[in-house]
């Protein structure tokens, strides 16, 4: 398969400051990438580099084969959908759509055609001759993305583009967005700081860090094996609970510390012995049980139920979450035995934070 | 307080406020219709008994308004064509880039702002003569007034472009301008309504600038009308009905083109764009 996108070797400095540190990403044709990390993190220097908006100070960056790293952005053929929209508020919705067309030297009849055909698709057709500000949000972000999909490029960048919906609309979008990805054969880039949409959205999740990427891979692959502490936090929601342990002289058992609770689990594979591990375990893999039944007991301090499901919160140091499906038996105050299943357990080195 | 009766109050001190400030303006307008005796009635009349019409035309006709006008005129659509062409590249580049000399740039036109315009002209007389430019005394105001203006004009328009989303300029880039199209395609048209209101408010200011073009101009067919009105009064006159008809015929078009454009200002070209 070839690569659509192809960096190897990134970096990206803005003066003293180290924004993106020797990324290597390849993205094959027809993949929907999703770019996900905290806020700073530098996914939307990378989006943006790949626009051509910003420049990379060392490495390759390749767009279908062909060397990009001074090629304005102009002449990249992306499309991007900006956070914002960025609808020209000056020209109705056609002249939105076919600004692009326009520029090329488009015929006026087919950029028009194009507009319509577009429009049919995205259910803009009885807004043409509207201005942005006369649209909803919902109907804003439609012409932002029918404005990329006009012109048929190369990729289609996308830069948080439904943080600005409200929750219903965000979740239709995304199966919406993800529906037109595959209708279009696309090369998708997509910049999230929302776990769940990479993770519902994407083929492949990039998890960044301080410019660094910290994994790579298919979502539940990172869901499952988490290179490091911060993959393992930032993927899954309710975020992975961290508790402290030390290994035990023969390296076949483990001491969790949970402040009042300390309890010894077998692992399954041989690591140091004696040394300082931090346990990873999911909220939803902590089964609940009567006291005295499970692994373990812990007292409950919070018990919040959305119906479907129920977050329980244990009066521990670190606190524990569990999550339970449907209704639970746990009342605040009392005490609940846990179950845990040693092979669920996610171990990190103390210092490091990587997997072992 | 009610809200209501506190409402009231602010309107009510409201219209004395710009009662007090149009009371000049009302004055000027009653002056140049009274006759000769009806000026210096004690107590004054707030009312013309008899309008004197024909002043309007004795005073144009005698002073040489039209001239007058001209030049006014020339001066202020030269001063205003050049700040604006000069002025508007200047302040989008302000907008745009953010350093340390962007910031000193800023200081030194806000200095520029500072000095006025009588302690100015003598450099600018001395410096103008050497160059031979008191030859072109219209073409030699329209540099100084605009030197004088364009700061005024650089911030306000520095404004306006700031206002403009980035976001916009980057869309269109992407979309496959450059970057000079998407300045004169995007930025332009939405910074527009700034410009002209801020091309007014220098078009008015240079259409009443007088200490320039009175220490420049020495030919009287080449002065405007605010050194005509000025060379109408001596330290004997009494002709007061007809240098407020000069007054009202100089300033009435103006006042007209700000009370027709000033809907222009509030406008909302921009919403839309985000969000």
């Amino acid at each position: 398969m070839t690569n659509q996108i192809e960096l190897s070797g990134v970096n990206k400095h803005y003066g003293a400051f180290h924004a993106l540190k020797n990324i290597n990403l390849s993205i094959a044709k027809g993949t929907f990438v999703a770019l996900v990390g905290p806020s700073g993190c530098g996914k939307s220097t990378l989006l943006r580099s790949l626009a051509g908006l910003e420049s990379i100070s060392e490495g390759e960056l390749k767009i279908a084969g062909e060397l990009m790293n001074n090629v304005p952005p102009r002449k990249r053929d992306v499309a991007m959908v900006f956070q914002s929209y960025a609808l020209y508020p000056h020209m109705t919705v056609e002249e939105n759509l076919t600004y692009s067309l326009r520029i090329r030297g488009v015929a006026k009849a087919d950029a028009r055609k194009a507009a319509e055909e577009v429009a049919a698709t995205t259910g803009l057709s009885h807004l043409l001759k509207r201005y942005p500000r006369e649209l909803s949000g919902g109907q804003r972000q439609r012409v932002a993305m029918s404005r990329a999909i006009i012109r048929h490029p190369k990729a289609f960048l996308f830069d948080e583009p439904l943080s600005n919906l409200d929750a219903a609309l965000r979740v239709h979008m995304r199966k919406e967005i993800r529906a037109l990805h595959d209708r279009l054969g696309a090369t998708s880039v997509y910049v999230t700081h929302d776990q769940i949409e990479a993770m519902t959205m994407a083929d492949h999740v990039v998890v960044m860090r301080d410019g660094v990427i910290e994994q790579q891979g298919k979502p539940l692959d990172l869901y499952d094996k988490p290179a490091n502490k911060f993959v393992a936090g930032f993927i899954g929601s309710p975020a992975m609970n961290f508790v402290p342990a030390v290994v035990s002289e023969d390296g076949k058992s483990l001491t969790v510390n949970l402040g009042s609770v300390k309890h010894k689990i077998a692992i399954d594979h041989q690591i140091q012995p004696g040394s300082k591990v931090t346990t990873g375990i999911r909220p939803e893999h902590i089964g609940v049980t009567a006291p005295g039944q499970g692994t373990f007991d812990v007292p409950v301090a919070v018990v919040e139920s959305t119906g479907s499901s129920t977050f329980v919160t244990a009066e521990t140091t670190p606190e524990l979450t569990i999550v339970e499906t449907g209704r639970g038996t746990a009342r605040a105050g009392e005490a609940i035995g846990v179950i845990i299943d040693p092979s669920q357990l996610h171990l990190f080195d103390e210092t490091s934070g990587v997997r072992l | 307080m009610s809200e209501t009766t506190r409402n009231r109050l602010m309107l009510v001190i409201a219209i004395v406020m710009a009662a007090i400030y149009l009371f000049p303006l009302y004055w000027m307008y009653i002056t140049a219709l009274k006759g000769g005796s009806e000026m210096f009635a004690t107590p004054p009349s707030f009312w013309p008994g008899d309008p004197q019409w024909g002043t309007f035309g004795y005073v144009w006709e005698s002073r040489g308004m039209g001239r007058y006008l001209w030049n006014s005129l020339v001066i202020a659509v030269g001063a205003v064509t050049l700040i604006t062409v000069l002025g508007v590249g200047c302040a989008y580049v302000l907008a745009r880039y953010r350093n340390v000399w962007v910031d000193v740039g800023l200081f030194l036109i806000l200095m520029l702002q500072v000095l006025p315009a009588s302690l100015m002209v003598t450099p600018i007389f001395v410096g103008f003569s050497q160059f031979g430019m008191l030859n072109y005394p219209r073409l030699a105001v329209i540099i100084a007034i605009a030197a004088k203006s364009m700061p005024f004009f650089v911030v306000l328009v520095r404004a306006t472009f700031m206002a403009v989303p980035m976001e916009l300029e980057e869309a269109a880039l992407v979309d496959g301008n450059s970057r000079v199209g998407a300045f004169f395609n995007i930025v332009l048209p939405l910074a527009r309504n700034g410009i002209l209101v801020s091309a007014i408010l220098i078009f008015m200011q240079a259409f009443g600038e007088f200490v320039y073009s009175k220490s420049m101009i020495q030919a009287v067919d080449l002065q405007p009308a605010s050194v005509g009105l000025n060379s109408f009064m001596g330290p004997n006159t009494n002709e007061w009905n007809n240098i407020m008809a000069y007054a009202t015929m100089y300033v009435t078009p103006i006042l007209a083109i700000f009370v027709l454009l000033q809907r222009r200002i509030v406008s909302g070209l921009t919403s839309g764009a985000l969000k």
